[in-house]
């Protein structure tokens, strides 16, 4: 049969946790974050290192791959990755402090920089690594739908998928901009002033043109209705998975457990 | 003209939802261009100046906060700068309402203030978060004075510092370029937009 029009642009997921409502993996995340932060108070080794981050951030693959959004979601880990190696490079290398602890030739390690090199490179993989898990799963007007249906303003949701709207075309607008200054003989490159110079003639036109048009867009939104006061009817709706609640509790478990055998440890 | 008052509400007119999204794309394009021009700073906040000029501090605030929540979507490294990019909206808000755009020599106070801002409020995300590095084009900079035993700090505000006025700097022309060329009965519809308009005599 066919499908109609309403029908077709309904989200249907066949992953139970790539499904869950958007408020229950923002549950996650906040629990999730919460654990990291206890974990990264346990200090192991004689150096006090926060080691056990490590283990803790196979929950982000995991849940990546429970999802059936691995693919995905490693190319935004990627670039997660790339800035927390920079850090602890030069956290290790660079920061003098407390002990030395080896030393080859040129290179030193100090214990504080050591210190301060694991736990805030692999905070921020966490922390960063489940929104990266949330945002795969999630697509961005099921966030925007989720927004509304917990009550925000429907004007605010309306800016956020406007937002996103708006930075392809953009992005589009600006590259035949760019052609067309280049056409017009605008270099854009050589030395660093005559680059900086060909950024003012490639970005002032794209401002401009999007401001007039904004003043067009009001107009054609006052005419459907769009500051009207009263009901407003969806055309996307969003499903449950069925899961929430037992995906609710078991993060809140875990949390407590977390919490327990962090207290249980500075009574030992 | 008499002074004008202000409300957060009125501040939120259609226009000014509509410039919201609008400066978000600016500040996403703006770094864009910037990388792909190779130029050593990140000019990702023309749209948040631009929509505070027009439309007040708390449009320029929420645009500023919304671009670092829409690029930390792709790079959640970037949610921890949210309240940089807030500041710079709110600051330069007020500037606007101010009237500090006006005569050239309040332009290069405000273009001071706005980078001074942005330096104090980014400088210990940076180093408390990322610990002096963020692997942007500066970094490297920062990283060689920290080895050569330069206080973190110290590392930071000299380095950021010049390319921050830089960046502000360029930043702002581009606002006024834009703001000089609009069309006056355009004009008058944002919040702060018949600050611009020279009275005809």
């Amino acid at each position: 049969m066919e499908k109609s029009y309403t029908e077709k642009i309904q989200i249907h997921k066949d992953n139970k946790l790539a499904a869950l409502y958007p408020s229950t993996k923002l549950l996650v995340v906040c629990l999730y974050i919460v654990c990291t932060f206890i974990i990264g108070t346990v200090h192991v080794t004689s150096v006090g290192l926060s080691l056990l981050l490590i283990p803790w951030f196979i929950a982000v693959p995991v849940l990546c791959i429970a999802s059936g959004a691995f693919r995905k979601c490693i190319k935004a880990l990627k670039a997660v990755a790339v800035v927390a190696a920079i850090i602890i490079v030069v956290q290790t290398f660079l920061v003098p402090g407390g002990e030395l602890l080896m030393r080859f030739g040129f290179i030193t390690i100090y214990e504080k920089g050591l210190k301060t090199a694991v736990s805030l490179s692999f905070m921020i993989m966490n922390i960063a690594g489940i929104f990266v898990w949330l945002f795969q799963t999630t697509e961005n007007r099921e966030i925007a739908r989720a927004m509304e249906a917990s009550g925000m303003n429907y004007k605010a949701a309306y800016v956020f998928t406007s937002t996103l709207q708006m930075i392809e075309i953009l992005s589009k607008n600006s590259k035949t901009i760019m052609n067309a200054q280049k056409a017009r003989g605008v270099e854009t490159e050589g030395n660093i002033f005559v680059r900086a110079k060909a950024f003012f003639p490639s970005l002032v036109p794209l401002i401009l043109g999007a401001v007039i048009s904004s003043e067009e867009r009001v107009l054609t939104l006052e005419a459907r209705g769009f500051s009207i006061q009263g009901e407003k009817t969806h055309l996307f709706n969003l499903e449950k998975s069925g899961c929430e609640r037992k995906t609710a509790a078991a993060a809140i478990v875990i949390t407590v457990l977390v919490l327990a055998g962090r207290i249980a440890l500075w009574i030992i | 003209m008499g002074k004008k008052k202000y409300s957060i509400k009125e501040d939120f007119s259609m226009l000014a939802i509509l410039v919201i999204p609008v400066g978000v794309a600016v500040n996403f394009v703006g770094g864009q261009l910037a990388s792909l021009l190779k130029l050593p700073m990140y000019l990702d906040t023309i749209g948040t100046i631009f929509a505070a000029m027009l439309c007040g501090p708390w449009v320029g605030a929420v645009t500023g906060g919304l671009t670092n929540i829409v690029t930390g979507i792709a790079n959640p490294v970037n949610f921890a700068f949210i309240p940089v990019n807030v500041i710079a909206g709110l600051v330069t808000g007020f500037l606007a309402r101010k009237q500090m755009f006006g005569v050239w020599w309040k332009w290069i106070l405000s273009m001071l203030i706005m980078a001074a801002v942005s330096i104090i409020s980014s400088a210990p995300i940076v180093v408390l978060v990322y610990g002096g590095v963020t692997g942007g084009g500066t970094s490297i900079i920062t990283a060689a004075a920290m080895a050569a035993g330069a206080n973190i700090w110290a590392a930071f505000f000299g380095t950021e510092g010049i390319f921050t006025v830089l960046d502000r700097v360029i930043s702002f022309v581009i606002c006024w370029l834009v703001i000089k060329v609009i069309p006056e009965r355009t004009l008058v519809k944002f919040g702060c937009g018949s600050n611009y308009i020279k009275e005809k005599k």
